[in-house]
């Protein structure tokens, strides 16, 4: 078995009295794609701030790199479901894309060169250095996305967390998406949270079920009866192949 | 208008007046640009009045007027900026209690301060034409002050404004920038109220970025457009109220006023012939 990056121990944690994780143990290996899929309210953005360290469970220990949370935040790359920033917001692809090189250290205007070239390589992965002048408002959904995960590529993160990435995509956009996904996971421990568990199924190694609670199942075991008591209601399941 | 260019070089007060629309359309400039984009302007405008506590204090105490108000510029901008980061879901009562606090504040020192002062009025709407070389001095050192910070800190300033999550995930202490960045506006207002005064500072802080925002892609050129905009109608201002004798405040924030739906009406009559 390949190394544990994050070891995530018997975690609670509440907003207020109301409880959203109970007691969720998961190890997450190197180089693993693993999707985190619940109901809307389960608890699965509020567990990628936990592992981001933006957030402190209430009980149990986060640990990456057996290291406590609060450190190497920046080994971690986080692709948010949406960016509330106003449409008319003056900065343009390739600022936002130099913003993942920014820590508090970041003086003045400047950018060095080594942080321009990998800016520069993370927009051609995405496919995207032809749009970097653009303002940021005036891109598709499917663009943005690409956008705000060359931003979180550019530090050269070990671990990539994504929020529900193609939430806001059609289908096609969102096959592009995860076909990426699963070349950078050959490389890098890859975290998708997602509700959309039949199509996650063909691209991530494991799934995490959650809410409140959490089980944990491979790829290939995924049938409707699992669905259905994770949802509570039936659920309809496409089986397709890639 | 010609009897104003003529003035313009015999009379030290209306060259005082021009280097005065320059140095505050610089700080105007920028820090209104981080207004606009953050949408804080209700913010500014509850500091701007609670500014008029530090200057009633000051009259009472006979201390100096610009102190207390840069004095009461800087306590009220930390506090609604404490009390708003652990309070965010009544931001406009706090906003009110600011602005109207500061203003009750104000006017009750100054009822009780013996003799009436002419100079309050030119504080609420401004006299430009009032303006010293010591006042010209302190407004340098307050741009100094305000571009300093601004230079230095920009990538934070920039990432906090964008995406503040982001921002705290790469380590940087976002609520210190949010606080930092009221303050630069509270020193901002103190240089524009010796120009339009503190009711209308509002206009001139967000109407020409909002103008300025319309025609940039990137946040640093907002910076210079808007400092331009600002400028220009302050300037302006004083050359069409010259003559016939209006209050320059006024003028100057009536311009802003109209360059900015001009400046709408405009883009979006372009836009329509363009997709026609």
């Amino acid at each position: 078995m390949s190394n544990i990056v994050i070891d995530i121990d018997n975690v609670s944690f509440n907003y207020g009295m109301i409880p959203v994780l109970k007691d969720i143990s998961l190890k997450i290996h190197e180089d693993e794609f693993i999707g985190i899929i619940g109901p809307n309210g389960s608890g699965k953005s509020t567990l990628l701030k936990l592992i981001l360290g933006l957030l402190k469970p209430d009980k149990g220990v986060i640990k990456k790199y057996n290291q406590k949370c609060q450190h190497k935040r920046h080994h971690i790359g986080y692709v948010p479901q949406h960016v509330n920033f106003a449409r008319d917001f003056p900065v343009t692809v390739e600022e936002v894309v130099m913003m993942g090189h920014i820590t508090t250290s970041s003086l003045f205007f400047k950018f060095n060169k080594d942080e321009v070239s990998s800016a520069m390589r993370a927009m051609q992965t995405l496919e995207i250095e032809d749009i970097a002048k653009r303002q940021i408002g005036s891109l598709s959904g499917g663009q943005l996305q690409r956008v705000l995960i060359a931003r979180a590529l550019v530090c050269q993160p070990n671990i990539l967390i994504l929020d529900e990435p193609t939430s806001n995509v059609d289908v096609r956009v969102e096959e592009d998406i995860f076909a990426l996904l699963k070349n950078f996971s050959e490389h890098m421990t890859i975290i998708v949270v997602s509700h959309d568990i039949a199509f996650i199924s063909g691209y991530v190694d494991r799934v995490a079920c959650l809410n409140l609670t959490m089980v944990c199942h491979d790829t290939e075991s995924i049938s409707g009866k699992m669905i259905e008591e994770l949802y509570g209601t039936p659920v309809k399941m496409i089986h397709h192949h890639h | 208008m010609t009897e104003f260019f003529t003035a313009l070089s015999e009379y030290t007060f209306l060259q005082n007046a021009i280097i005065a629309c320059v140095l505050a359309s610089i700080s105007c400039g920028v820090i209104g640009s981080y207004i606009v984009v953050k949408k804080i302007s209700f913010l500014t405008g509850g500091i701007a009045h609670s500014v008029l506590a530090g200057m009633g204090m000051a009259y009472f105490f006979n201390a100096s007027p610009i102190l207390g108000a840069i004095i009461a510029a800087l306590v009220s901008s930390i506090l609604i900026g404490w009390i708003n980061l652990r309070w965010k879901e009544h931001e406009d009562i706090l906003i009110a209690a600011f602005w109207s606090a500061g203003m009750a504040t104000g006017i009750l020192f100054l009822s009780r301060t013996p003799g009436y002062n002419v100079d309050l009025m030119s504080y609420l709407f401004g006299n430009i034409l009032l303006i010293t070389g010591n006042d010209l001095l302190l407004m340098l050192v307050l741009d100094i002050v305000v571009l300093g910070i601004v230079m230095v800190c920009y990538k934070h300033f920039l990432v906090s404004v964008f995406d503040e999550e982001f921002a705290r995930l790469h380590g940087i202490n976002t609520e210190f920038f949010y606080i930092l960045l009221l303050c630069l506006i509270s020193i901002t207002i103190v240089i524009l109220i010796q120009l339009v005064g503190l009711i209308l500072v509002i206009a001139l802080l967000t109407l020409p970025a909002a103008t300025a925002n319309q025609y940039v892609t990137s946040l640093y050129k907002m910076f210079f457009l808007s400092a331009a905009i600002c400028a220009g109608i302050s300037i302006s201002g004083i050359a069409i109220s010259y003559e016939p004798d209006l209050p320059t405040g006024s003028v100057i924030v009536l311009l802003a006023c109209i360059s900015y739906f001009a400046s709408v009406f405009l883009k979006h009559s372009l836009r329509r012939k363009l997709s026609a």
